[in-house]
């Protein structure tokens, strides 16, 4: 049996075929066809986008793609809505000096969990390891190590409840 | 008023440099014969590694992001002999080898919690 070629092509040439709309052949003469958004590294599973009613997404698994075959490039209107289809929405912008009292009261409230924190900037950076941007909640804290990340945010959520914020 | 909680000090965290993408930690070689690793011949050229570990992040932040934007969501299976099932998308793991899904749809009944082998997927499926 041919083994197909797709999960060996590597990062470079699948970035190719992001924002263009293809077939995709894959199991037993299934056929796919989409506008490319992505394709894992990892597993080289392809990422296709269908704007119909709704937006459908559909992932064909990279061992499963017997074939891939390039339609049409996107347009500009086209890719710049494939860039947002997975974005969560923005976030509504706060003035600065709301921004600035929202970074005093999260400094102060981390400072009081005994958590070393510095102003750096406009941002606030956690044991050196975490940053954390405006509007400061819990998904706008940065960081590489999971497990400090995942503390933080737990407590940037409590502030949040406790101060009856709605979450961004 | 939620009382502050003292913490002494932050655990370290899980060594960054063996999460899925290191083709010699053990947990590679006994689960991920079909992972992909990164191309020999980008090792002789440090330039072209640069443009290759870029590109993989870019694309592996789009499909992060499709995850997450699957997760709680009706998702539909289609896997190997026909067998098509749906169920609520869970978690997936780093090498993308088992989705945790709940509420599994089978022909013999629902299933609450699953874990679903992705080498028996050919594709998925679900709106935004």
């Amino acid at each position: 049996m041919m083994q197909c070629s797709w999960p060996l092509m590597g990062p470079l040439r699948w970035l190719h075929y992001v924002n263009k709309e293809v077939k995709v052949r894959a199991g037993k003469g299934e056929e796919h066809r989409g506008w490319l958004l992505s394709v894992d590294p990892v597993s080289a599973s392809v990422v296709l986008v269908s704007f119909g009613e709704a937006v459908a997404v559909r992932v064909v698994m990279g061992h499963a793609v017997e074939a891939v075959e390039v339609l049409r490039a996107a347009d500009d209107e086209t890719a710049k809505r494939l860039r947002s289809v997975f974005l969560p929405p923005p976030s509504p912008c706060l003035d600065p000096k709301e921004l600035r009292q929202r970074r005093d009261a999260l400094r102060r409230w981390l400072q009081e969990n005994r958590i070393p924190v510095e102003e750096e900037g406009e941002e606030l950076k956690v044991a050196g390891v975490l940053t954390i941007a405006a509007p400061y909640s819990g998904q706008d804290c940065r960081s590489s190590n999971q497990i400090i990340l995942d503390r933080i945010q737990r407590l940037v959520g409590i502030q949040d409840c406790t101060n009856q914020r709605l979450p961004l | 008023m939620a009382t502050p909680v003292p913490v002494l000090r932050l655990p370290k965290g899980p060594d960054p440099n063996s999460r899925g993408f290191d083709p010699n930690s053990p947990r590679f070689i006994a689960l991920c014969r079909t992972s992909i690793s990164s191309s020999a011949a980008s090792d002789t050229d440090s330039e072209q590694l640069q443009k290759e570990q870029h590109a993989r992040s870019v694309l592996r932040e789009g499909f992060l992001r499709c995850l997450l934007s699957m997760t709680n969501k009706k998702v539909q299976f289609q896997m190997y002999e026909n067998v098509k099932v749906e169920a609520t998308f869970g978690a997936s793991d780093i090498d993308v080898l088992n989705f945790q899904v709940s509420d599994l749809h089978t022909p013999i009944g629902v299933q609450k919690e699953a874990l679903i082998r992705c080498q028996d997927v050919i594709s998925f499926t679900f709106d935004v």
